[in-house]
């Protein structure tokens, strides 16, 4: 019964499952925010923006999350003088990063599918360029992107698995540590499984939820 | 009619010469080996009792072993030669020489088969009967003795503490309560230093190399480990020092599955007699000496009841 275990250990396991909702949540809003302005500055009118969007897109798409997280463990960059608060940080630095490149070529994607007519009739009725982005543009991408966006999402969840490697006592750490006190590796792996689904599933259906009510039919 | 009859006679001889070569390397009667050089190598290999498992090992002419591959300086994979080098690993070929006699005195890694392991994959190992022992900086307690046989204890250390050498407030243990310690997940060494310094605040990294990195970097205060991986450190980061005494013993022993019969006693004898006759003391020298510094001559076992 892979649930024992947990109640033998609760700290180790729930402060871990903690750690990895707090990076999750964060990871993923720090994604949203970056992969959007990273989209908008893709389709931006001014070429150096547009090389600074499509070189961000492409470095973190293109090197393994794992690497990225190294290199913001040991790299020259401190995220706070404490250690742990600066693993955390670059652990959840690393999500949004990571994650974010997709995101922006997601959203980037959602941009682009919008009717040219509808722009230009925003901005024949006086809109600008920002306004014309802000009411007409973004709003209809993210309502039409919500499936890639929440596939994302997911996966951030379980990506967050990988801040173990820098240190972070997230749920995977939580696991290890229970298996090397235990040699129980069934109950401490089938445990954490659990957990990570307790976190998934609802996303999913949450996620499902969304697109039901906001999704445009096209 | 000759065509067959020529193979058949063809097909007599090979079966012939397989059944004498099968019986020369089973049987122990040095009869069915003819030449004179088979008969002088079978005169120097040692004799056991049928059901023993040495004399199985002997019979099937390898020993399969299990070692790691990147475990300086107990056993490590030399990538340039594909050699086998380290403390285990010269243990395990005194064992070679105990089995196979004269032959393997020339050349042990002739009757050995390496078989890698790390640290989380020593025991099924031997379970799954991939390996005749484990011969892998194996520290005996209680909880794997439940699951796989030991040999007496052929290495003994325990676990001290690694600082920058411009350190002076980590002296001991408990002076780690309160600081950032560093050391590898899936080890004993994480839970020694939470039972004895209760606020020292752990960081739990996949290896050790890693863990000299943020100690270099001050993102740990101090790395804690068997003083023989801390051996290896110091000698990769000559600014660092080791501190303290001993806070826990770990007895390196020689794992084997519980149902190989007379095995462990056999290992015990050459392991003592490596003891007596200064061949451990050699070993130690050579592999040992050049980064802790000091001799020994012999593991020091205090008193676990050898088997």
């Amino acid at each position: 019964m892979p649930g024992g275990i947990l109640l033998e250990f609760p700290e180790l396991f729930f402060t871990g499952l903690w750690l990895t909702i707090q990076l999750s949540v964060l990871g993923f809003a720090g994604a949203l925010a970056a992969g959007t302005a990273v989209a908008l500055f893709r389709i931006s009118p001014v070429p150096p923006l547009r090389w600074l969007g499509a070189a961000f897109v492409e470095f973190f798409r293109n090197t393994p999350l794992l690497v990225q997280l190294f290199f913001l463990f040991f790299g020259p960059i401190r995220f706070s003088g404490d250690t742990f608060e600066n693993i955390f940080r670059a652990g959840a630095i690393g999500m949004a990063m990571y994650h974010g490149a997709y995101v922006a070529e997601v959203i980037r994607g959602g941009l682009i599918g919008i009717d040219k007519g509808q722009v230009e009739a925003a901005r024949s009725l006086g809109l600008s360029y920002l306004q014309t982005l802000r009411h007409v543009q973004l709003p209809q991408t993210f309502r039409a992107t919500i499936p890639p966006l929440g596939n994302i999402g997911i996966a951030l969840i379980k990506n967050t698995s990988l801040a173990s490697t820098i240190g972070v006592a997230e749920l995977l750490q939580a696991a290890e540590i229970v298996e090397s006190r235990t040699f129980r590796a069934e109950e401490a792996f089938g445990a954490a499984v659990l957990l990570y689904l307790l976190l998934t599933l609802p996303s999913s259906v949450g996620v499902n939820w969304l697109e039901r009510r906001l999704l445009i039919a096209r | 009619m000759p065509r067959i009859l020529g193979k058949i006679i063809a097909f007599g001889a090979t079966f012939a010469v397989l059944a004498a070569a099968c019986g020369g390397a089973a049987a122990p009667s040095p009869t069915v080996a003819p030449t004179g050089a088979a008969t002088a190598t079978a005169v120097a290999k040692p004799k056991f009792e049928l059901a023993s498992y040495q004399y199985a090992i002997q019979t099937k002419g390898k020993m399969r072993v299990g070692t790691r591959e990147d475990n300086v300086p107990f056993g490590r994979k030399d990538p340039a030669t594909g050699k086998f080098e380290g403390f285990d690993v010269d243990v395990v070929r005194e064992f070679t020489k105990a089995i196979f006699g004269a032959e393997a005195n020339a050349d042990p890694d002739k009757f050995i088969e390496y078989v890698p392991v790390v640290s989380a994959t020593r025991i099924p190992t031997l379970t799954d009967n991939k390996a005749d022992l484990i011969a892998a900086t194996f520290t005996i307690n209680d909880e794997r003795l439940k699951q796989i046989d030991f040999s007496t204890v052929y290495f003994r250390t325990g676990q001290k503490i690694l600082v920058k050498k411009t350190t002076t407030n980590i002296n001991s243990v408990t002076d780690l309560n309160g600081k950032t310690v560093c050391t590898a997940k899936g080890s004993t060494s994480e839970q020694n230093v939470t039972k004895q310094a209760k606020d020292a605040k752990l960081l739990l990294l996949d290896t050790y190399a890693p863990c000299l990195l943020a100690l270099q970097q001050g993102q740990a205060d101090a790395v804690s480990t068997d003083e023989t991986i801390l051996f290896g450190l110091v000698k990769q980061d000559p600014n660092t020092k080791i501190v303290g005494a001993y806070f826990s013993d770990e007895p390196y022993g020689i794992g084997v599955r519980k149902d190989r019969v007379g095995f462990v006693p056999f290992l015990n004898g050459v392991i003592a007699a490596m003891v007596a006759d200064g061949r451990w003391a050699a070993l130690y020298k050579k592999h040992i000496t050049p980064v802790s510094g000091d001799v020994k001559d012999g593991p020091h076992d205090k008193g676990r009841p050898s088997s």
